[in-house]
C-alpha cells in the first residue's frame, strides 16, 4: 500500500532521515519507536508530503506520490492523519469539524456527512458533543474526536504522529483504546508513538529508526524479547 | 456670563449659519468620506494582495520577486510621510490641469494604507497555528481552500480590531489631503476661518465633525467583532 524507497530529508543541510526503505501493506499496523530527533516523525510526514522529501521515492496505491504530476491533495483524502497537538479547528463546532472535508471536497452532501459525524460520534464514545466548540473539550476528547474527522473521509491508512504525547497521563487510556479499536476493524495504520504497551499490543510490525536509519524492525515479541541492534538495547533498557 | 455666552452664540453663528456656511462642513465631510472610503477600498484590497503574497512566498520560492517588490512597497511606503506621498503623487505624476483632486488623495492614501493593511493582515494570518494548515492540507485541501475555510476565518477575529484601528487613523489622516487643493473637512474649516477672522470656532466644529464620524465607526466596528467572536467562548 505505501512503499517508500531510499528516502531521504534535510533541512538546511542537516540529514534527518538517510534513506528509508519501508513496506507497509494493507491492513499491517506499524509502530515507529525510537529517540527524540531520530527522524520517527518526519519520516511519517514525508509519507502524505507534509514534508517534501529531498531524494528518493513514496509510492501509496500504486502512485508515485513524490512525483510532481500527481495530485497531492486528492491523494492525501485517503491518508488519514493525527496530530500530537490534535489542530481541530477551533473556530466550528464538533461536528462541523468533522463534515467540513467530505462535503468542501465533495466527497459527501451535507446530509450524508452529518449522518457520517453522527455515527463517528458515537463510535468515540463523545455522540453528546456534536454542538460544542473544540476548546470545550479535554485533551483526551479533542484527541479522540481528530481522529473522527480523519476517519470522516473513508481513509485507507490512518498516520498516527505522537498522539498521546500532548496528554495528561489519565487520558492516555482512551485515546489508545480507541485507537486498538480502529486496528481490530482492520485499519492500516502507521504509529509514531511512545507507548510501549500499545506497540507490543497491537502492533504487527515495531520499527526502531536512531540517527535517520531504521535500525531494526520485527514483530512486537520477537522486538521486544529478543533485541539485537546495541542501541535499541539500550533504548529499551532506558523506556521499559 | 451673558456677554461670554453672547461671544460665544455670535462666534458659531458667523461659522456655522451666517451665509449657509454649513453647506461648506457639509461639502467637506462627503469629501474626507469619499476620500476615506475609497482609500479604505483600496488600502484592503492591495493589503490583501501583498499580505497574501509575503505568507504564501514563506512556502513557495517561485514568488520570491513578487515578494521582493511587495517588501520594497511596504518599507517605503512606511519610512516616508503620507504628506510627502501626497504631495509627490499629485506634483508628479498627475499635473494636468483637469486631474482629478479627489481621486489623486484617495489613491495616495489608499496606496499608502495598503501597506499598513498588508502588515496587519500578515501578522494575523500568521497568528495562526501552523498545526491548522497541516491539518488542513492534511485532510486533502488545497492550500487556497485551506486558507479561505481555516485560516482565514480565525485570523479575521486577530485582524479586524488592528484593520479598524488603521481606519480611523486613515479618516484623521486624510485631513492633510488639503496640500493638493482637495477641500475636506479640515480645508472647509480653514476657508470659513479665513472668511470670518476666527480661526478658532470652524476648526473646533470640524474637529468635532471628525470625532463623531471616529465614533460611529468604532461601533460599527464593535459590532462586527461581537458577531464574530459567536463561535468563540473559551
Amino acid at each position: 500500500m505505501i512503499v517508500t524507497k531510499n528516502l531521504q530529508k534535510s533541512f538546511k543541510g542537516h540529514e534527518v532521515l538517510k534513506g528509508i526503505d519501508q513496506t507497509i501493506e494493507k491492513g499491517e499496523k506499524v509502530v515507529i519507536i525510537g529517540p527524540s530527533g531520530s527522524g520517527k516523525s518526519t519520516f511519517l510526514r514525508c509519507l502524505n508530503l507534509l514534508e517534501e522529501p529531498t531524494a528518493g521515492e513514496i509510492w501509496f496505491e500504486g502512485n508515485n506520490i513524490t512525483d510532481k504530476k500527481t495530485d497531492i491533495n486528492l491523494l492525501r483524502q485517503k491518508m488519514g492523519m493525527v496530530f500530537q497537538q490534535f489542530n481541530l479547528f477551533p473556530h466550528i463546532t464538533v461536528k462541523q469539524n468533522i463534515t467540513l472535508a467530505p462535503v468542501k471536497l465533495g466527497v459527501m452532501t451535507q446530509e450524508e456527512a452529518d449522518r457520517k459525524a453522527e455515527e463517528l460520534l458515537q463510535r468515540v464514545g463523545l455522540p453528546d458533543k456534536a454542538n460544542q466548540y473544540p476548546n470545550q473539550l479535554s485533551g483526551g476528547q479533542k484527541q479522540r474526536i481528530a481522529i473522527a474527522r480523519a476517519l470522516a473521509m473513508n481513509p485507507d491508512v490512518m498516520l498516527f504522529d505522537e498522539p498521546t504525547s500532548a496528554l495528561d497521563p489519565e487520558m492516555v487510556g482512551e485515546v489508545l483504546g480507541l485507537m486498538k479499536q480502529l486496528a481490530d476493524e482492520g485499519m492500516t495504520m502507521v504509529v509514531v508513538t511512545h507507548e510501549m504497551g500499545f506497540a507490543k499490543e497491537v502492533a504487527s510490525r515495531v520499527l526502531f529508526i536512531d540517527e535517520g536509519v531504521v535500525k531494526e524492525e520485527a514483530a512486537p515479541e520477537e522486538f521486544f524479547g529478543n533485541p539485537k541492534d546495541e542501541r535499541l538495547k539500550e533504548f529499551l533498557s532506558k523506556v521499559l | 456670563m451673558s456677554h461670554f455666552l453672547k461671544n460665544i452664540s455670535d462666534a458659531l453663528y458667523a461659522a456655522i449659519l451666517e451665509e449657509n456656511r454649513y453647506l461648506f462642513y457639509l461639502e467637506g465631510i462627503k469629501v474626507t468620506i469619499i476620500v476615506s472610503l475609497l482609500a479604505i477600498l483600496l488600502g484592503v484590497a492591495i493589503g490583501l494582495l501583498v499580505a497574501v503574497v509575503k505568507v504564501a512566498s514563506a512556502n513557495n520560492k517561485k514568488l520570491w520577486l513578487l515578494n521582493k517588490i511587495c517588501n520594497i512597497y511596504t518599507t517605503v511606503i512606511r519610512a516616508t510621510p503620507a504628506i510627502v506621498q501626497l504631495l509627490i503623487l499629485s506634483n508628479l505624476i498627475f499635473t494636468s490641469r483637469n486631474s482629478n483632486e479627489i481621486l489623486v488623495a484617495a489613491l495616495c492614501f489608499g496606496i499608502n494604507s495598503g501597506a499598513y493593511v498588508a502588515e496587519i493582515i500578515r501578522a494575523g494570518l500568521e497568528s495562526i497555528d501552523k498545526g491548522q494548515m497541516e491539518a488542513g492540507r492534511s485532510l486533502g485541501f488545497t492550500y487556497i481552500q485551506t486558507m479561505k475555510l481555516i485560516i482565514i476565518p480565525q485570523a479575521i477575529k486577530n485582524i479586524l480590531p488592528a484593520l479598524g484601528n488603521e481606519f480611523i487613523t486613515l479618516i484623521k489622516e486624510t485631513s492633510i489631503a488639503g496640500v493638493v487643493a482637495v477641500t475636506d473637512l479640515t480645508k472647509a474649516a480653514q476657508y470659513i476661518g479665513s472668511v470670518t477672522w476666527d480661526v478658532l470656532t470652524p476648526l473646533l466644529i470640524a474637529a468635532a465633525c471628525y470625532l463623531v464620524m471616529v465614533l460611529g465607526l468604532t461601533k460599527l466596528l464593535g459590532i462586527f467583532e461581537r458577531r464574530l467572536a459567536q463561535g468563540d467562548r473559551n
